[in-house]
């Protein structure tokens, strides 16, 4: 093989990430590469300026992919988002918004959804009896509460989660003497455990790279224009499909058959294919298994092996140099070659990371030029490993630090191979190297310093390259590069065997699955947003094409997403576009939109993803007994009862004519609330009317209700601070104490809702939170708080709170109460009426701050 | 100045913000950076310090121009550049400082591109970038000489080059230092380009003549010069290849041979350079311009092979070490033939199969079946797969008989006359061929290390 006889120039240094010294030449841009030196002058003199070709473009048939298969029949859920893991709300004192996470919410719902989980342990320890502490004085009896009892009371009437569920006598008092010990037990162990979680899941969120390396594979058939599809699909994507395309001659593909599919026991995280001496091979990787089969010329899969990675696979793949051979990688740091001879050996094993410390268990493996060395891979570099040689030796390939000019905080997310094993192609010794901000080409005779250095600035992880064979003769290669997100970059590499590889043209930008929305008809706003999620799901597996065809190459592109969608999209080569040729803006043809819209039927056809948490279900035939036990005369309770009986819900009309519930409170409605006028006007289509009617108001003699709305607005900003503490004390007193607790209707009375948070109102709302978490984070004892150092502004209105929530709990807890632990100490009275409601909140106090987040809209401003 | 040092103050400041944005972007523990963070923290934040509209209108602009130019729109890229010029006056510092960066890249890049672009406004616009700010000067002079140069205008990257040369900006950090030298080696490289035009010049005059003097004077000048400009850069650690190849080429020129061993001695052998196959390609290149001993060349191979050894300085390799009285060579020389045939690159390379056959045959008759048996030892069990698979004796025979036989001679001395490809390639009855395919399977029937017996 051929070495380029002349390297470019670059600076060579080593040492650590972002070292600031460096002159980084990739400050250059991208038209540096097209830039070449005159290797001698004369021949320069005599060729002039060397020919580059400056547009190289992918002309996209339609503005956006399309879908090329009906979508599923499971549904399909987008999963966790920063909004369920974050805090939300914002640090009005940071310059930037700082990621905390949200764990206190996420530990009260999962006490509130997953209540047996949490608490059924302790039960089971604490056996038999609880005897719970209380003064010696009092009896047995009112200190110890049977389980058996308990459990019968339970059984079939709590449902977990409701605040209105009916509770006995024993269980109010059992949750009332046990909620400090089971709150706090709980808290701790939980809290821990769910932290870590989240913290899995927030990292997972930034980036997964479960799907790194692609889910979607493109195994070539019989002819070139037939082959198949091998993509994972189903809610879990543990049904493999393999679906047979023919490429027409204008590049749409049109889909023979339906699919065959192999259901396998895990989800489906990597499919590689490769075509070794006319073998087509598929390796397929799963989260603790991997697989492979060998593809017949007709299509059929016949397994061959199966391998199981008890520490989980991060990556396979494929030698392109000996048929079945593959490289798996576990997240221990082992590197197993599986060969037909020899079967799994194991030829490297490192659980530390290359170059510097990093947390990250993702390794990977490709194969080199040579087929008995293999790269290995993590997120600080890449080395080479000879398999034959002694264990643990290898040269770096790619060092992530000053050698590659790396910035801080950049990882390796992808290495490939782009050699195919064949000696024609021209860069069999190549790697792609891809970071979140750059993309490295890099030799394998040349280690440590790239041949090619592009920032791609790609705003998501680039997990998914794919090098494809040059589209005609003498032109570059195409590279594309995915984003999870969907983004597409097409690059083209060029260069000879004997010269250094470059980029040719400036990189395109290719359309997502974002960009076909506007091929769908518009549908209302909860089928669009499901639309919407549904394409906006991340890219998960990336195949291209490219049919052989007469005249202009065509590449085709297919896209597959986390919600198994496969999308395609067909590209026009435009070699040299004239110096006018702007590219052509292309629109939907009717039979894209078409397709589009009979997608659109199918998917609307499939029920949405059941929701996380469900609505609590219980049995009411005890219940049933109650009410009939009262004998409660009148309409509403007879309807109640009605509705019982038949276990359905509650409507309206069971009820007849009953007092309208007051609406809860609108958000600060002034004597004027133009804004829901304007908008009331604007839904019912009449805001030219409004508009009219306002201007010959406001020109009119109307200034002093303006002016006196203007003051109210500007008052109700200040508001919050003192005077309104008062106004709400006189307006909601201390509702009364009700021994029966019975359960409150849903529409609670807008007294009591102004009556909530007023702790909160007292404040300014932008310490609110600032409040909220140091009250939170302080382990206080309720006389503590008094003296608590806090602001005079703020304590007041906390000593107002305390007293307040002093004398409820006075009434409503006769039991002396033990009150120094922390959960039990802060019960703000924004929670006064579902104390008495439901006891058992009492439990899980910690989630009381975040009920009150989500209560905040409605407080108004 | 006022002005300007307000700059540099500003500048250094940026140093250390930008690092805390870095500690700000990361996730705890990992220390990896998002550069998607933003987007999900934009999501939940409500509260917080909004940017400012002017703020909000860049970073907008900003992003216009990076999708135009990805769908390669230039147009369009121009227009919003046109507006986003505006960010130089931002009053957030970290931000005006790092404006000038962001617009020399993407308005290099537009007016690279641009259908209507021409070297006048590229010139235009570079001269103007060069002088806001400090720190970019030398960059962007770097590049605007080599844009010249790859147009051709190889005195105005020349005059570019010079200015850039002298320019001094407060304490000279080492980065800038290294950016000198490489404008000074750029200047070398391009009196090398006007030096290589006189040489060739001279080689058509007669010597005798007037004007041969006053160009043999001019070189010389030249070469001064240049070896001044060249000679600091490539004490540095890096790739510096083609001026490398110049500078040795002048120094040979003018006879200084050891000036320029040593020059190419320290490029290949100095352990703080990167581990370039092309310096050991110059040192060998150069010591056989120099006719030097064998031994000398064989040693200066050697570390090549270790770095490449799919290189194609192997065979030549492989020749000098076959030519050698010492029987460690010889052994060399098997194993250097095998490691070749090892890439995926060089698998059909006829040459190194018609010597690995001819070598095999003559190291089995030397007796030395235990060289063959150890290099065969490690790849037994792949090589068949990889080489002598039935599926490479059919393409191999269709495409190139040649090889074919050659193949099939090795394919059978190692791995025996049961070897799928010999046996597919011994069937064949091809007229031209026949009388290869008989020395062939008589050859493999005597010297086949699988029965050495018969």
């Amino acid at each position: 093989m051929d070495f380029p006889g002349s390297l470019r120039p670059t600076v060579f240094m080593t040492g650590p990430l972002g070292l600031s010294d460096v002159p980084d030449m990739s400050f250059m841009c991208s038209w540096r590469d097209a830039l070449t030196l005159p290797e001698s002058l004369p021949q320069n003199s005599e060729n002039g300026v060397p020919h580059v070709a400056k547009g190289l473009l992918w002309e996209p048939e339609t503005p956006g992919p399309l879908p090329l298969l009906p979508p599923g029949p499971d549904p399909w859920h987008p999963g966790l988002t920063a909004q369920d893991l974050l805090f939300r709300g914002g640090h009005p004192f940071q310059k930037q918004p700082r990621v905390v996470l949200d764990v206190t919410e996420q530990l009260s719902r999962f006490l509130w959804d997953h209540g047996d989980i949490a608490f059924a342990p302790l039960g089971k320890l604490m056996l038999e009896n609880f005897k719970l502490e209380g003064a010696r004085s009092r009896s047995k009896k009112t200190t110890v509460v049977s389980v058996k009892r308990l459990l019968q009371d339970l059984d079939g009437h709590q449902p977990w989660g409701c605040p209105w569920a009916y509770l006995s006598y024993r269980q109010r008092r059992f949750s009332i003497l046990g909620g400090p010990i089971l709150g706090k037990s709980v808290a701790n162990l939980l809290g821990d455990l769910l932290h870590e979680e989240l913290v899995m899941r927030w990292e997972q969120l930034l980036l997964d790279d479960a799907f790194t390396g692609g889910a979607l594979a493109w195994v070539p058939g019989k002819t070139p224009r037939v082959g198949q599809l091998v993509y994972p699909a189903g809610s879990t994507l543990d049904k493999l499909y393999f679906q047979e395309v023919s490429l027409t001659p204008g590049g749409n593909p049109q889909v023979l058959r339906d699919p065959g599919h192999i259901q396998l026991r895990g989800p489906v995280r990597q499919v590689v294919t490769r075509t070794v001496q006319g073998e087509s091979l598929l390796a397929v990787r799963s989260d603790y298994h991997c697989a492979l089969w060998k593809v017949s010329r007709q299509g059929r899969p016949a397994p061959l092996q199966v391998l199981q990675v008890e520490k989980g696979a991060t990556g396979i793949s494929l030698s392109p140099h000996l048929p079945g051979e593959l490289a798996v990688c576990s997240r221990s740091g082992a590197i197993c070659l599986w060969t037909p001879q020899d079967g799994l050996r194991r030829v490297y094993k490192d659980p530390d990371t290359l170059v510097f410390r990093d947390p990250s268990p993702w390794r990977w493996a490709d194969f080199t030029a040579h087929p008995r060395v293999l790269t290995v891979g993590d997120r600080t570099g890449v080395k080479i490993v000879d398999t034959q040689g002694p264990p643990g030796c290898g040269l770096l390939l790619f060092r992530g630090g000053a050698e590659a000019s790396c910035q801080k905080g950049e990882r390796v997310l992808l290495t490939q191979y782009l050699g195919e094993g064949s000696p024609e192609s021209l860069h069999s010794t190549l790697h792609l190297i891809c970071t979140q901000f750059s993309l490295y080409l890099v030799d394998e005779r040349l280690p440590l310093v790239p041949m090619l250095k592009w920032n791609h600035g790609l705003p998501s992880a680039p997990l998914l390259a794919r090098l494809l064979p040059p589209p005609g003769p003498g032109c570059p290669r195409p590279l594309l590069l995915g984003g999870q997100d969907g983004q597409l970059q097409l690059l083209h590499i060029t260069g000879e065997e004997a010269s250094t590889p470059r980029l040719a043209g400036p990189p395109q930008s290719l359309p997502s699955r974002n960009d076909s929305l506007s091929a769908f008809p518009v549908l209302e706003p909860k089928s669009q947003w499901r639309l919407q999620e549904r394409l906006k799901a991340p890219t998960i597996g990336l195949a291209a094409a490219i049919p052989p065809s007469t005249s202009t190459p065509i590449l085709s592109l297919f896209q597959l997403s986390a919600a198994g969608d496969v999308f395609h999209q067909c590209l026009r080569l435009q070699a040299d576009p004239g110096p006018d040729s702007c590219a052509p803006t292309v629109s939907w043809s009717p039979q894209a939109t078409a397709c589009c819209s009979q997608w659109l039927k199918a998917l609307l056809e499939v029920p949405p993803a059941p929701p996380v948490w469900a609505a609590p279900t219980f049995s009411h035939r005890r219940l049933l007994g109650c009410v009939e036990q009262r004998e409660v005369e009148g309409k509403v309770p007879e309807g109640l009862r009605a509705a019982m009986a038949e276990g359905r819900l509650l409507q309206q009309r069971d009820l007849g004519s009953l007092p309208t519930a007051e609406p809860p409170p609108a958000p600060e409605p002034g004597p004027d609330d133009e804004l829901s006028k304007r908008l009331e006007a604007a839904w019912e289509g009449q805001a030219a009317a409004w508009w009219e009617r306002r201007q010959g108001r406001s020109s009119g003699p109307r200034q002093q209700p303006k002016r006196h709305k203007r003051r109210t607005q500007l008052s109700s900003t200040f508001s919050s601070l003192s005077g309104r503490l008062e106004l709400s004390d006189v307006t909601s007193p201390p509702p009364s104490p009700d021994p029966e607790a019975r359960p409150r209707p849903p529409g609670t009375p807008p007294s009591q809702e102004l009556a909530q948070e007023h702790w909160a109102r007292g404040v300014p709302s932008e310490r609110q939170q600032t409040l909220r978490d140091y009250m939170a984070k302080l382990p206080l004892r309720e006389d503590a708080l008094e003296d608590a150092s806090a602001p005079p502004s703020q304590t007041s209105s906390i000593r107002a709170t305390r007293s307040r929530q002093r004398t409820l709990q006075d009434n409503t807890a006769k039991p002396p109460l033990q009150r120094d632990t922390p959960e039990g100490a802060f019960v703000p009275s924004s929670q006064t009426s579902s104390i008495q409601a439901t006891p058992s909140r009492q439990q899980t106090p910690v989630l009381s701050g975040s009920q009150r987040i989500r209560k905040k809209p409605r407080m108004g401003f | 100045m006022q002005k300007s040092m307000s700059d540099f103050s500003e500048e250094l400041i940026k140093s250390t913000t930008e690092d805390d944005q870095g500690e700000r972007c990361e996730l705890s523990g990992t220390g990896m950076h998002f550069p998607w963070l933003q987007k999900h923290i934009e999501t939940v934040a409500t509260g917080g310090k909004k940017e400012k509209d002017f703020a909000q209108t860049t970073s907008a602009c900003l992003s216009f121009i990076q999708e135009a130019l990805l769908k390669h729109q230039w147009q369009q890229a121009a227009e919003y550049m046109h507006s986003y010029l505006q960010v130089l006056e931002d009053s957030d510092s970290c931000k005006r400082q790092a404006a000038p960066e962001i617009i020399w890249k993407l308005g290099s890049e537009i007016l690279y591109y641009h259908p209507k672009s021409n070297v006048e406004a590229f010139n235009a616009f570079a001269d103007r970038m060069k002088n806001i700010g400090v720190m970019n000067y030398l960059k962007i002079s770097l590049q605007h000489a080599l844009y010249l140069l790859h147009h051709g205008m190889l005195e105005d990257a020349n005059r570019n080059l010079s200015q850039a040369e002298t320019w001094r900006y407060g304490e000279k950090s080492s980065s800038q230092e290294v950016l000198i030298n490489l404008i000074q080696a750029y200047k070398g490289l391009l009196q090398y380009y006007a030096w290589s035009k006189k040489k060739m010049e001279l080689s058509q005059l007669d010597k005798d003549d007037y004007a041969y003097n006053t160009a043999s004077q001019n070189m010389l000048d030249h070469s001064w010069k240049t070896s001044v400009n060249l000679g600091a850069l490539i004490q540095i650690p890096g790739v510096w290849d083609p001026f490398v190849k110049s500078y040795v080429e002048m120094l040979e020129f003018y006879g200084d041979q050891d000036g320029a061993r040593e020059v190419l001695t320290n490029y290949a052998y100095d352990e703080k350079f990167p581990s370039n196959p092309n310096a050991h390609i110059y040192l060998y290149n150069f010591l056989k311009r120099e006719k030097a001993p064998r031994e000398k060349l064989i040693s200066v191979l050697k570390i090549l092979y270790q770095i490449v050894p799919s290189h194609k300085l192997m065979l030549e390799f492989h020749r000098l070490l076959r030519k050698s009285e010492k029987e460690e060579h010889h052994k060399l020389g098997l194993e250097v033939l095998f490691a070749v045939l090892d890439f995926a690159g060089c698998t059909k390379n006829i040459t190194a199969w018609k010597y690995l056959a001819k070598y095999l045959r003559q190291t089995l008759m030397g007796s030395h079946l235990a060289w063959v048996q150890e290099e065969w030892s490690s790849r037994k069990n792949w090589w068949p797969g990889f080489h002598f698979s039935y599926f490479w004796a059919k393409s191999d025979w269709k495409e190139d008989k040649a090889l074919a036989c050659e193949k099939a001679l090795v394919a059978g001395v190692l791995s025996g006359k049961g070897c799928r490809y010999f046996r597919y390639i011994s069937k064949q009855d091809h007229q031209v061929f026949r009388k290869k395919i008989k020395r062939m399977k008589k050859l493999v029937k005597k010297y086949s290390i699988i029965n050495p017996g018969l």
